[in-house]
């Protein structure tokens, strides 16, 4: 998983990166960052992920920080990046690792982290 | 106090000369006009008058006709008669009708001006008192069991209004084209009112039942309604009008850098969005990101949205084909 995002952590000022499954249960995350690590609120995050439903893309602008929110096949992508990250860059990986993902949860069977696949 | 005259006549020439000889005295009364009875009697309901000028032949409704409604249905007002056709049983006809005064045409402008004059120097006879509280005063009316006719002119809302009283009772109120109760609680609520007392009450005619007291906390009543009302309906006001000018405020920081071509469709404020703008801002809080600036969404639907927290949340409706990034650079300035 961690060479699948291998581009995406590489573009320049991102922070981290997260991903849930659709009920809001973290399957992965990494911040290479020592200064910043995924928050681990079980309960809070299936809430913030139903409150996601129906958006397919979002760019949270936020005083010092950026969240690029991307649904995907399996759940939501949440990447945290610092405010001079190059968004188009972003969102060109993204838009070609997706598409892996879903390949990797089909084939290698990915679906034993994600309990509450829609 | 600037009372207010009515001069009937169908002749337009004499009509608009007499308005204008009359106009000398604007500081004393203020003339208006009407072309027949007709049209006398539906200016007399809508405002208050203190004398009628009337000619006697005219068409629709002649002035002894005219005359003969105003004794009825408005006895305070004295009507003076003016006629090109003078003979001695025309005026004792007038003048056993009700009217204070004859004039045969023609006449000078300043005759009947002083005529006026003299007329309305009677509705004042008992005193004119300045910014006073209406409320108040007539409660001293009611204590001394006064016979009056009170005129009273509202500062604030310039309206005319007018009570009459026997033996300190209210019998009657009128004010623009309402009378009686609903009359006398408009009255009682204003607070700053020149007011002219004439010592008798030609009224005889009762339209108020209630007791004064229980009309006056009536009146009250309504006022506090009505600045409650204000009050809650200027806020609001303010609000939308703040509210636009944020929404201009926006498109127009856009355009500026974007040209009108920037892929806005639309921009307003809606509060249905509030809640995920909360969970927003929390997500943000989870990597000391700081405060919330905005928020762009692809919903996969015809059009993106950008939101921006604010007391309402504001909504941008943008062409998925719009420059994002300089959208989200310009707006998160």
């Amino acid at each position: 998983m961690e060479m699948l995002f291998k581009d995406i952590l590489n573009t320049d000022d991102v922070e981290g990166i997260m991903l849930f499954s659709h009920d809001g249960e973290m399957v992965f995350d990494l911040f290479p960052s020592a200064t910043l690590s995924a928050p681990h609120k079980k309960t809070w995050w299936p809430l913030f992920m139903n409150a996601l439903k129906g958006i397919r893309e979002a760019d949270l602008i936020f005083e010092k920080r950026r969240l690029y929110v991307r649904k995907t096949d399996v759940g939501y992508l949440i990447i945290v990046t610092g405010l001079f990250s190059p968004m188009a860059m972003l969102r060109l990986n993204c838009d070609i690792v997706l598409p892996s993902l879903k390949e990797m949860n089909k084939k290698k069977g990915l679906k034993r982290f994600f309990k509450g696949k829609r | 106090m600037i009372k207010r005259v009515l001069i009937v006549d169908d002749d337009q020439e004499m009509l608009l000369s007499l308005k204008e000889g009359l106009g000398k005295y604007e500081e004393t009364f203020s003339v208006r006009i009407a072309g027949d009875g007709v049209a006398a009697i539906e200016k007399l309901k809508e405002h208050t008058f203190s004398l009628v000028v009337s000619d006697l032949k005219m068409p629709r409704r002649d002035g002894l006709s005219l005359l003969s409604y105003i004794m009825e249905h408005y006895p305070e007002i004295p009507v003076i008669i003016i006629t090109g056709y003078s003979t001695p049983e025309m005026e004792k006809l007038a003048m056993e009708g009700g009217a204070v005064g004859y004039i045969a045409k023609p006449f000078m402008v300043e005759d009947l001006a002083r005529k006026i004059l003299s007329t309305l120097r009677k509705e004042s006879e008992g005193g004119t008192l300045h910014s006073v509280s209406s409320g108040m005063f007539l409660q001293l009316i009611e204590m001394e069991q006064k016979t009056c006719t009170i005129r009273l002119f509202d500062q604030t809302s310039k309206k005319h209004g007018v009570l009459f009283f026997k033996d300190g009772e209210l019998l009657d109120a009128r004010v623009d084209g309402l009378r009686g109760e609903g009359a006398a609680y408009e009255i009682f609520t204003w607070d700053e009112v020149t007011l002219s007392i004439q010592n008798d009450c030609i009224q005889k005619q009762r339209t108020v039942h209630s007791e004064l007291q229980a009309i006056l906390l009536e009146a009250m009543r309504l006022k506090d309604e009505a600045d409650q009302a204000k009050r809650e309906v200027h806020p609001a006001k303010e609000e939308k009008a703040a509210e636009g000018q944020l929404l201009k405020k926006i498109r127009n920081r856009i355009e500026k850098e974007l040209g009108r071509r920037c892929g806005v469709e639309d921009i307003y404020c809606d509060d249905a969005w509030d809640g995920l703008m909360s969970y927003l801002s929390q997500a943000g809080e989870c990597f000391d990101a700081g405060a919330f600036k905005l928020g762009y969404l692809d919903r996969g639907e015809a059009n993106d949205l950008i939101l921006l927290p604010g007391q309402e949340t504001v909504v941008i409706i943008v062409s998925p084909n719009c420059p994002r990034d300089r959208i989200i650079e310009t707006l998160s300035v």
